[in-house]
């Protein structure tokens, strides 16, 4: 075992039962630790044992499996690695046909719905992580609805303090609606630990009183190319644009020099000044019962260098009037639907509060098409309404998928440059996307 | 909308990259531009107008290009001169200088590492401005320096906020004059007054790479001010003016003391044969075409100002062979539809200017396609 200061720990154990509770015992210890609490930490432990118990019947012989335990901010996560050249982990489909007596699946299924976020990633090859997260319980704040007339110039303020931020997200918590804002506007505790852990960045302008006066927050998922941003959120009475705009022009001068290849909306108020974006699309939303069109931005960080692309000629039309519409140079290379081994696998992010999944292909298969019935199916009744896919054209196989998407009522609706390991289609499900 | 999450790493790998320094895993690679070919190929082009990098368009002077012509296959199979030794005795000849006070490198990039690295440790802070030649900060960043950035007020270095940037943790000052990409620069009253305030015992790196752009009096001359600050390190470079941006030469100059310490963790043998040569011959024979130069620049620069004051478009520059405009859609957009009418420029994102783009100034040929390219785009909404 290994501890290191960015408060992880780090076991390998040999896939045996006698190791169960090693395993289990570290996460309890881990949760006791990092303050997950003691209504939240058996969730983390439950899902690391049904983990171990799937996973140790399964790996190839002679491997192990590496288990850590991290700190991430307002969660914990627990996360295996290990091989898998023959697993059938269908199980790990959100839907996944649940055979009664099969233990093992059900208990996967189980660690999916009492975590609050639980994701299987494929590095590559055959290497695998299986990963739980659990969220601490945070104090709910009441939004701030008196939004002050405020005196320029703003100015940002370095190192925003606790209570600045908390007041800004409550500010902005009382002018926006739910779904344009971040979950830790409303639980201020969870938005402060987010920002320590630079989970998210963050930029305050505050008035000429010190009076905070804005807000826009972004992330850098690990992996990703993109940075994702929401706002910018006017906190003054007189909604003063300045404020958006240099909000706005903050927050790209403090990205303009990171990893990142380009800056995308994920929650894009009314406020944004246009002239720094160019609108992908829109996707359909659902909001107090009714759908409404939520617009996309982009902007790319740097000069496009060009790029290769997989497409089936199913998509091909949309990808071209979207390129030639965005002025991006792409090679489109073809790819037929292959449908190789039996069974698919699609990761889910679920956002219950937003009503909202985000599916994303992890194995093709020749299930494709009635696995996607499924997900459909089960999200709809978990209630999730809004319901996407992410298809990567970096990789061949994926991009092969379209025509069974096509098939199961999802259209492409935005082209996201950059947004996978190369561009991304987003596909929307349902009648409404069109 | 919520992004794939992937993760690279394996389980070894990931153990490998939590030793690598914070500093090392958070720094942006820095992607150059495609070879022309290349993106012809890609845009689909049959010329391409590259109004990017502040290049001469008019290529360096006669006797840098016969001393290239002249140089002879054999000779590349021996090292250049470790130290440049010629090139120092012409650079001292010119500036009435000891050549030892003289330090060349593959472009002015590689010295700007060794200045660095030569004065800085762990827990040390450079200073310079937020929007300024990026490559201070990368250095600095990537070396796991603090790299204090001061705004710019009225796109010009602002030598008070400069100066209260200093801390007794500051090393080294970096001052771009003129600053790249504004043009803006100080005068010699303004250079003098801020050297007189900064403590003695932090160096100032004083990159003039475009000051032989302008013939204006008022200017400094980097070459007579480090003779009354010795903390005065001056950076100047072959690949503007003198048109061998290929051949990569730079040069520092400064009190000797100073640059045998840089001498330290500068790297020999880094500037080839050709450059060498050519850089020395450009010094013999630099009059008319600097004149030749700065006429270019100079009808450009009005005839760019004039396209852009008629679309109404803020616009700034000042010494130097490049101006910036500012437009109401983003400037990597812009940069995306000027390529696919054969005209390169350079987004100004990175630099901090969201919606800024910065074109180099050239020959009436290619600044005419620029704004009938340019204009085209804005029709186009």
């Amino acid at each position: 075992m290994r501890v290191n200061a960015e408060q992880a720990v780090f076991l390998e154990l040999p896939p045996e039962a006698a190791f169960l509770s090693l395993a289990v015992s570290a996460a309890e210890t881990a949760g006791k630790a990092w303050d997950l609490g003691p209504g939240r930490t058996p969730r983390l432990a439950l899902a690391v044992e049904e983990f171990f118990e799937y996973l140790r019947g399964n790996i190839p012989p002679g491997d192990t499996l590496k288990l850590s335990l991290r700190r991430r901010g307002p969660a914990l996560r627990a996360e295996f690695r290990f091989r898998a050249r023959s697993l059938d982990l269908r199980a790990l489909n959100f839907a996944a046909g649940v055979a009664p007596e099969d233990g093992r699946e059900m208990g996967l299924l189980l660690a999916a719905r009492f975590t609050d976020r639980c994701r299987l990633e494929r590095p590559g090859g055959d290497s695998f992580v299986l990963s739980a997260e659990v969220d601490r319980d945070y104090p709910q704040a009441e939004p701030l609805t008196q939004h002050p007339r405020l005196q320029p110039p703003y100015a940002p303020l370095d190192q925003p303090s606790g209570d600045a931020l908390r007041h800004a997200a409550m500010l902005a918590a009382g002018r926006y609606p739910a779904r344009l804002c971040p979950h830790g506007f409303f639980e201020p505790g969870r938005l402060l630990d987010m920002v320590a852990a630079g989970l998210y960045e963050v930029l305050v302008l505050a008035d000429k009183a010190g009076r905070p006066a804005g807000i826009m927050l972004w992330r850098s998922p690990a992996g990703s190319l993109s940075v994702f941003f929401s706002g910018p959120y006017v906190l003054d009475e007189a909604r003063d644009p300045a404020i958006a705009r240099a909000l706005t022009e903050g927050f790209l001068a403090r990205v303009a020099r990171t990893p990142a290849i380009c800056a995308v909306s994920e929650r894009p108020t009314g406020d944004l000044p246009a002239e720094f974006f160019e609108p992908l699309g829109s996707v359909g939303c659902t909001q107090g019962g009714e759908r409404v069109e939520q617009q996309a931005f982009y902007r790319s960080l740097r000069e496009d260098e060009g790029a290769s692309v997989w497409a089936h000629p199913d998509l091909e039309p949309f990808l071209r009037r979207e390129y030639e519409r965005l002025a991006f140079v792409r090679e489109i290379l073809p790819v037929e639907a292959d449908g190789g081994q039996p069974h698919s696998l699609l990761a889910t992010d679920l956002d219950l509060r937003r009503g909202m999944a985000v599916l994303r292909p992890l194995l093709d298969g020749r299930d494709l098409a009635a696995n996607l019935a499924r997900h459909v199916e089960a999200l709809g009744r978990e209630g999730a309404p809004d319901i996407f896919l992410h298809l990567d054209l970096g990789q061949a196989w994926q991009a092969a998928m379209s025509p069974a998407l096509l098939a199961a009522g999802f259209t492409p609706r935005l082209l996201l440059p950059h947004g996978a390991t190369s561009d991304m289609v987003v596909f929307e499900h349902g009648d409404a996307a069109h | 909308m919520a992004t794939p999450h992937t993760d690279p790493a394996t389980w070894s790998t990931s153990r490998l990259l939590d030793r690598i320094p914070a500093y090392v895993r958070a720094f942006e690679c820095y992607v150059p531009s495609r070879p022309d070919p290349v993106l012809m190929r890609q845009y689909g082009l049959s010329h391409l107008y590259r109004l990017n990098n502040n290049e001469n368009a008019l290529g360096p002077p006669p006797l840098a290009r016969e001393a290239l012509a002249a140089l002879e296959s054999g000779r590349t199979a021996q090292y250049p001169s470790g130290d440049s030794y010629n090139l120092r005795q012409a650079l001292a000849a010119r500036f009435g200088k000891s050549p030892e006070q003289f330090l060349v490198g593959n472009g002015s990039t590689e010295i700007i590492a060794a200045v660095i690295k030569s004065f800085c440790g762990p827990g040390d802070a450079l200073v310079t401005a937020d929007q300024t030649f990026a490559v201070y900060e990368w250095v600095g960043r990537f070396s796991g320096l603090e790299t204090r950035l001061v705004p710019l007020r009225n796109h010009a270095l602002d030598p008070g906020a400069l100066l209260e940037a200093v801390n007794e943790r500051t090393k080294i000052v970096f001052l771009c004059n003129p600053n790249n990409p504004t043009g803006s620069w100080w005068n010699r009253d303004t250079l003098e007054a801020f050297l007189e305030s900064l403590p003695a015992d932090v160096v100032v790196v004083l990159d003039e790479a475009y000051r032989e752009f302008t013939e204006d009096s008022r200017f400094p001359d980097g070459m007579e001010v480090m003779e009354r600050h010795p903390n005065v390190l001056v950076f100047r470079t072959f690949s503007k003016m003198y048109g061998l941006a290929g051949l990569r030469v730079g040069y520092l100059c400064g009190g000797q003391e100073l640059v045998d310490v840089v001498r330290r963790c500068h790297i020999v043998y880094s500037v080839n044969v050709a450059g060498q040569m050519a850089a020395e011959a450009a010094l013999a024979d630099d009059a008319g075409h600097i004149a030749a130069t700065r006429a270019m620049v100079a009808g450009a620069r009005d005839f760019l100002r004039d396209a852009f004051d008629s679309l109404g478009l803020e616009h700034v520059g000042g010494i130097g062979n490049f101006i910036m405009v500012r437009t109401a859609i983003p400037d990597t957009l812009l940069y995306r539809q000027l390529m696919r009418q054969g005209v390169m420029v350079r987004t100004m994102t990175a630099f901090r200017f969201p919606n800024w783009i910065r074109i180099s100034l050239a020959q009436d040929e290619a600044m005419e396609a620029f704004v009938r390219a340019f204009r085209a785009v804005l029709d186009q909404g």
